[in-house]
């Protein structure tokens, strides 16, 4: 995410400092390539460039890429086309396109859950860093709004995925955090007050990769609370969600 | 007699000229290479194409926070979008509630502080885009989208927080590749027991935003 925000922000000093410099270009190598008038595949088809046309490439939005003609059309191609354009040295163009060989090799994961924490609904959002195909240290912040209480849980965790190379895999996660309960304003009178306690918690989970830049995944984890009374809280929590990843 | 000999000699001269046909055919693409003007070219680098995925705005519009009138709501929106179809946002509102018609009525003492009638709401979901085209005139063509979303999150409302699901649809008009309008219909549902017994609330928001892609 950061990576992707420092180089936004370098693009966007650089677009300004060499406004006058030529896009890159690259070269038609297939019998033609087809332009269309937006970024998705129902936009219509209003030109055709031919092979060994050269056309500059301008910007991408998520697999589709505007490019101008030597003519001055303006177009998007999608990803799988300009894949068979060639470089100056006459070298296949190759990019990041979100398959499962580039997500192997992915750096960061940001996700989102929904999941049930002891019968009552939770939401987390995640944010993970992929330090080996194996091992991803992850940081995630989870809210459960119950009856009686408000939960707000900030887990840190390392995670274990045994074989990375499976599209379907399962990881193991183990970690520590705080969990913060307040109860209810109308529980008020009750005389409970919001109390912070320690966490740790071990989990297991399955990951997905579902569909280009996109994984899903389904968790299962036991919480321990360390409380200041005579016994710890046992917590189970059952997350579904998808991740993005850079 | 005469005109199979002619016939022969026919199909003779028609094998000797086809492939002569054929190899000037071949021959032009080289010729054409001659021309190719000897220019320095940028080469392509990932890194350097400046990618539009990430889409960030404002918006503003009416809310109708259920039994306690309607009012305006104001917030911010952050989409990234995984391809042309699907997108994930994360959505935050705030607005503050007015007084139930029986608090108007009755002329008595409120249900809620000044505190507890602010509501604030946070929200992630994802959304799947139909996209499309709209024609204003002959030649001026903008790109556009009509979406769903479908999302869940809290509302802090009442002086507690209350898990919350979202339901919407938008429409999405892209001025430029980097800049949209969009017009928006959500529906905020989340259990409430602020009027005596629990029930489960529809808030129902509109709104107009912009938004840049980066």
């Amino acid at each position: 995410m950061l990576k992707v925000f420092v180089v936004v922000l370098l693009l966007n000093l650089s677009s300004v400092s060499v406004a006058t410099e030529k896009a890159p270009e690259v070269q038609i190598a297939e019998q033609f390539i087809e332009l269309h008038t937006g970024p998705a595949v129902g936009y219509p088809v209003f030109y055709v460039a031919e092979k060994g046309e050269w056309v500059e490439v301008l910007k991408r939005k998520t697999t589709w890429f505007k490019v101008r003609t030597r003519k001055g059309q303006e177009g998007w191609v999608k990803q799988q086309s300009l894949a068979l354009t060639l470089n100056s040295q006459a070298q296949p163009v190759r990019f990041f396109d979100g398959s499962f060989e580039n997500f192997q090799e992915r750096d960061f994961e940001l996700g989102a859950m929904g999941g049930v924490l002891e019968s009552v609904s939770s939401v987390s959002v995640f944010g993970t860093w992929v330090m080996t195909e194996n091992i991803a240290a992850e940081l995630s912040f989870t809210q459960a709004l119950g009856d009686f209480s408000e939960n707000q849980l900030l887990f840190a965790s390392l995670t274990h995925t045994t074989f990375p190379e499976w599209k379907i895999s399962p990881y193991i996660r183990l970690g520590a955090g705080q969990i913060r309960t307040k109860p209810r304003a109308n529980l008020v009178q009750g005389g409970d007050e919001t109390r912070t306690n320690d966490l740790v918690g071990a989990g297991i989970g399955v990951r997905y990769y579902l569909a280009r830049n996109f994984v899903v995944k389904v968790e299962y984890q036991s919480l321990l609370a360390l409380t200041e009374r005579d016994e710890n809280e046992e917590l189970e929590q059952w997350k579904l969600g998808f991740a993005v990843f850079f | 007699m005469e005109t199979w000999v002619r016939g022969l000699f026919l199909i003779g001269m028609f094998g000797l000229i086809s492939p002569a046909i054929s190899a000037q055919e071949q021959s032009e693409p080289t010729t054409k290479s001659v021309i190719e003007p000897d220019l320095e070219r940028r080469d392509i680098n990932e890194s350097e194409i400046d990618s539009e995925d990430f889409e960030v705005g404002l918006f503003v519009g009416v809310i109708s926070i259920e039994d306690f009138s309607s009012d305006t709501v104001v917030g911010a929106r952050l989409a990234y979008h995984i391809n042309e179809d699907f997108f994930v946002e994360a959505t935050y509102g705030q607005a503050e509630a007015g007084l139930t018609s029986f608090e108007i009525l009755s002329g008595g003492s409120p249900f809620l502080t000044e505190e507890e009638r602010e509501y604030r709401y946070y929200n992630l979901g994802i959304g799947y885009n139909l996209n499309g085209e709209v024609f204003l005139t002959r030649d001026l063509v903008f790109n556009s989208a009509t979406y769903f979303t479908l999302g869940a999150g809290s509302t802090e409302f009442g002086g507690d927080d209350r898990f919350t699901l979202s339901l919407g649809a938008g429409y999405r008009l892209l001025l430029t590749d980097y800049f949209a309008l969009h017009f928006d219909v959500r529906d905020h549902i989340f259990n409430s027991e602020i009027i005596g017994e629990e029930k489960s609330t529809h808030n129902i928001e509109y709104g107009i935003g912009a938004t840049f892609f980066f």
